[in-house]
């Protein structure tokens, strides 16, 4: 029986005889044989291979009468098969050679209008003496040894060619089969398609359990409706939407693991049906629907009708898909920026470093040019953030040449993280923040600032994120324990981070103790990640603690007063020149400081103030020291003249004393002409 | 008051001598500062308050350093406050750099230069690696020398300088060696040329030095005495040695003796009082979870009776009081 699929040589089905040999081309692509209805005898020989003439002869002309002939020529090595002429006329047109042990092809004379041919099942390794065969039709080969196609040329009128479950490396020679309709190569060693581009008027092609590794070079099938590829191990597809028909792909149990590698799937217009069972691809959660949306015109998947709820649902995942591919593309371009930008800010700082280090040194050496070195330090980088190079999306990279690195900071929220990166971003702090953004917030992280410029903004920090608990510093160039007194301003710290790099105080062996002391009112529960201990606050205090004594009760009070007095002021400067303050908030503020929540008091005195600042307030000392010298060397001038007189009188006294004394008794001496004096002083006077 | 040596100094001098006008001016300068404060409680006040920190030493405090080198007795009363605050350091046992005593001194005086330190330490390290950890006792030594004398450092040096390049018209030795001689000489340690100057030269032209100039130097007699066990000795040697020398220490009066560094009663009563307060001032939040009600309640109450206590009991040094602190 011809299977129904590759009915279309001839309408005339033949009768399955229950005798002898069958005229049966059966193949089947599937694995299940078709049975084979004839009883063949046991074979008695002792060599599967070459059967003697004799022992054929034995069993077939013995059994079942005048049958096949397979008698050897003198002349060649191959067998000559020979017909009865009965069968001859009842079979014309179709010979089986099934499972006859046969190893080569045997010599077929005076059959040359012989249209379906049948060596299934034997071990035939090479297709020979078949050329005079001119008017077959089809060709059964399958589960033989064959290891090359050969020996078909002049098989013009071939349209059904079966070599399943045989050898064959390459598919060749093949150029002569114009008409070929049906080609099964399944069960081969096959690594390549081509040769095969001349057949346009196949319309099945096999290629099931061959080695495959790729689908291209199909070409020309124009007639393809039908291609099995099962069983192979093929990673990408091509080439399928240049076959106007192709109706029906078979890709199961490949190595698929992506819809990109069958791409052209999608351009494939007349594609109904297509199998993916057994890929990578059909284990991914995405699978189905991007198959759906990718291939509308399909109608089953895998076996399987496709439902409208199926079409509908895949339609609304693959929307879902694309939404979240572009939602981390910009993510992926926000990081890239990020990252770009905080690579600046870091330069930027390496240059601000260098340039400072080297003005200290050429304020040693006298030397005016300082500012040539840092230009030279392009190429090596100190800061720790080294510029990846690793792969971009060329869409970023594209994207990516429109933005201009001129950044020169970066603010960033994340949650309950506040990053600021760069000098400028102090400013942001400024911008209106929603009640809701500012309440979250409660770590400040400051990156490549320094801290005598965050210092001047700790206020505005106290004010604008009044819940940020946790303080992170990196690259803030902290080098002395005096400026962890500016902290001490703040509402509350639960957490402190002082990353080593780009801050030196932390290589200081009590710098951590000193931190405690200082901010004891915080309580702090964490300094760089590791817990604060009972033990280590009586430590901080047993080292600091007399500091704080001498600070606080051995000041004198007005030094206690002008001391408190000038951090107030300062923090009140820097209230009142933050814009847009309304008057109630600073009243607020004002009282706050007054009795700072909570603080002791004895530390009070320990504050931090900046380098510029400290050196503005000595500049404007020396005016009225100035003035406190010439008042003071007026005034020892008085002392010293007026001590100079005091002691000339000293000298001079005891004289001018007893010429006094002298005067007055030789005054007195004549009391008459004395009264008589007197009078008339008196009466002088009137 | 009236003695006959006073007499015999004209005004200025006599002025000068005991830095009197530093601090009359000082004073009023603190005074045109901080106007609206003094002005609350009258400047007789302020000026009884200003002189008895002055006789204290307590004046330097947190002051430019300008002030506080200003004269001996700011130096003196600068080494004995850094050594009450942080003789718990030491005590401690930790070693430090040099760039932390420097942040330590910068707690007390905030723009306290690094060149001082940094010749303090070179003094403690005989001149080598300036990045090792160093002593509290030995750097506190040697910073009050530097510090105290620094000027008169400062020409020791240029005299150093001058005996080894052999310009000193009286030098008969020259300190580097031109025969093999020094090769028999290991006891000096080093290779090559023989170290420092020669002693009893060297401490000839100190005693010169001394007399030549005004401002405080070593009183000779201790000076000899500490050169008198050596040779030769280098610029660092002697520094070490007038360092470690005690009668120095006591001429000069602001620290005690080497043995005794650690040692400062009525501070650490002190400082006990404030670690026991700190022990029970625990933070509201923390405090209110573990003991809750009539517990907690006690505990706050003893925390504010030793609160009163403890600023009661400091000695206040005036017989007024101020308004009650807050």
């Amino acid at each position: 029986m011809i299977p129904g699929k590759y009915r279309s040589v001839s309408g005339r089905a033949a009768n399955n005889v229950n005798c002898g040999l069958h005229l049966v081309i059966q193949t089947s692509s599937l694995p299940e044989k078709n049975k084979v209805e004839f009883k063949l005898n046991k074979d008695t020989s002792s060599f599967p291979g070459r059967l003697s003439q004799h022992d054929l002869e034995r069993n077939y002309s013995s059994r079942q009468g005048d049958h096949i002939n397979l008698v050897s020529s003198s002349l060649s090595s191959f067998p000559i098969l020979q017909r009865s002429s009965e069968e001859k006329i009842l079979y014309s047109d179709r010979l089986s050679l099934e499972r006859q042990k046969l190893t080569v092809c045997p010599i077929i004379n005076g059959e040359d209008h012989l249209r379906l041919l049948n060596f299934q099942h034997n071990f035939i390794t090479r297709i020979q003496n078949i050329s005079n065969l001119q008017k077959l039709i089809s060709l059964d080969l399958y589960d033989n040894q064959i290891e090359e196609i050969s020996g078909l040329s002049t098989l013009r009128c071939l349209r059904v060619l079966l070599l399943g479950k045989n050898r064959i490396k390459k598919i060749s020679n093949l150029e002569n089969l114009k008409s070929l309709d049906v080609l099964d190569l399944h069960g081969n060693q096959i690594t390549k398609i081509e040769n095969i581009n001349h057949l346009c008027e196949l319309r099945v092609l096999n290629l099931a359990r061959n080695f495959l590794s790729h689908v291209d070079n199909l070409n020309g099938l124009d007639s393809l409706t039908e291609l099995n590829l099962r069983h192979n191990q093929i990673t990408f597809v091509r080439d399928v939407d240049n076959l106007p028909c192709l109706q029906h792909l078979f890709l199961s149990f490949n190595n698929i693991s992506s819809f990109d590698s069958v791409s052209c799937l999608a351009d494939s217009s007349s594609l109904s049906d297509i199998t993916f069972d057994g890929n990578p691809i059909a284990q991914e959660s995405w699978y189905k629907h991007t198959v759906l949306q990718n291939m509308m015109q399909l109608r089953q998947l895998d076996m399987k009708r496709i439902t409208e709820e199926e079409r509908r649902m895949a339609s609304v995942l693959a929307k879902k898909e694309e939404e979240k591919k572009r939602e981390s593309h910009k993510q992926s371009l926000l990081k890239e920026k990020k990252r770009l930008t905080i690579n600046n800010v870091a330069r930027q700082w390496d240059l601000q470093q260098q340039r400072v280090a080297s003005i200290a040194t050429d304020e040693d050496r006298k030397d005016s040019d300082s500012a040539q070195d840092p230009c030279q330090i392009d190429g090596s980088t100190l800061s720790a953030f080294p510029e990846e190079t690793g792969p971009l999306d060329s869409g970023l990279n594209n994207a990516l040449q429109g933005l201009s690195v001129v950044d020169t900071y970066l603010v960033e929220v994340d949650g309950d993280t506040l990053s600021l990166y760069g000098s400028g971003a102090l400013e942001s702090l400024d911008r209106n923040w929603s009640v809701q953004t500012a309440g979250m917030i409660t770590t400040v992280s400051f990156t490549f600032i320094e801290f005598d410029e965050i210092v001047h903004v700790l206020p505005k920090l106290k004010i604008k994120f009044p819940n940020s608990l946790h303080l992170k510093f990196k690259e803030t160039n902290l080098v002395m324990l005096q400026q962890f007194n500016a902290l001490a301003q703040l509402r509350r710290i639960d957490q402190l981070t002082i990353d080593p790099q780009g801050n030196p105080v932390v290589n200081f062996t009590l710098w951590k103790y000193y931190v405690l002391f200082r901010l004891s009112h915080f309580s702090m529960q964490k300094i760089n990640g590791t817990e604060v201990t009972q033990n280590d606050m009586i430590m901080a205090e047993r080292l600091f603690g007399i500091l704080a004594h001498v600070a606080s009760s051995e000041l004198p009070q007005y030094r206690l007063i002008s001391i408190l007095g000038d951090a107030r002021k300062k923090q009140f400067r820097y209230l009142l020149e933050s814009k847009g303050k309304k008057p109630g908030i600073i009243n607020e503020e004002n009282n706050d400081s007054k009795r700072p929540v909570g603080e002791n008091t004895n530390r009070a005195t320990l504050n931090y103030t900046t380098r510029e600042f400290y050196n503005e307030k000595l500049e404007e000392i020396k005016e009225k020291k100035k003035f406190c010298k010439t008042y003071i060397e007026d005034l020892v001038k008085e002392a010293t003249e007026i001590n100079m007189k005091n002691e000339a009188l000293q000298k001079l006294w005891p004289q001018m004393f007893i010429e006094l004394v002298r005067d007055a008794v030789i005054e007195i001496r004549n009391k008459n002409s004395y009264m008589k004096l007197c009078l008339q002083q008196i009466t002088d006077q009137k | 008051m009236l003695s006959p040596e006073r007499l015999a100094l004209p005004d200025y001098e006599y002025l000068a001598q005991r830095h009197v006008l530093t601090y009359m001016e000082d004073a009023v300068c603190q005074l045109l500062e901080n106007r609206e404060d003094i002005s609350q409680y009258g400047i007789a006040r302020f000026f009884t308050e200003y002189f008895n920190s002055v006789c204290q030493g307590t004046h330097i405090l947190f002051r430019e350093f300008s002030f506080v080198q200003a004269t001996p007795h700011n130096r003196v009363s600068f080494l004995r406050a850094f050594w009450r605050c942080f003789r718990t350091v030491g005590k401690n046992g930790d070693l430090l750099t040099m760039k932390e005593y420097h942040c330590l001194l910068q707690l007390l005086c905030p723009d306290f230069p690094l060149e001082l330190t940094q010749k303090a330490a070179r003094i403690v390290l005989m001149d080598d690696a300036v990045d090792c950890l160093m002593s509290f006792s030995d750097f506190l030594f040697a910073f009050q020398i530097q510090f105290y004398y620094s000027e008169f450092l400062d020409s020791v040096a240029a005299i150093y300088e001058d005996l080894l390049s052999g310009k000193n018209p009286n030098t008969v030795i020259v300190p580097t060696s031109s025969s093999g001689q020094h090769r028999q000489r290991p006891a000096l340690g080093e290779a090559g040329m023989l170290e420092g100057v020669e002693a009893s030269l060297f401490y000839q032209c100190l005693e010169n030095l001394c007399d030549r100039h005004k401002y405080s130097c070593p009183p000779p007699a201790l000076v000899k005495e500490a050169l008198s066990n050596v040779q030769r000795l280098t610029f660092y040697g002697f520094l070490m040695a007038l360092s470690k020398h005690h009668g120095i220490n006591q001429a000069l009066g602001a620290l005690p003796d080497k043995g005794d560094l650690m040692i400062d009663p009525a501070m650490d009563e002190e400082l006990e009082r404030l670690v026991v307060r700190s022990k029970l001032h625990r933070t509201p939040w923390q405090h209110r979870a573990k003991e809750p009600g009539a517990f907690g309640f006690q505990r706050r109450e003893k925390q504010e009776a030793l609160e009163r206590v403890s600023s009661a009991s400091v000695p206040t040094p005036y017989h007024y009081r101020w308004e009650p602190r807050e």
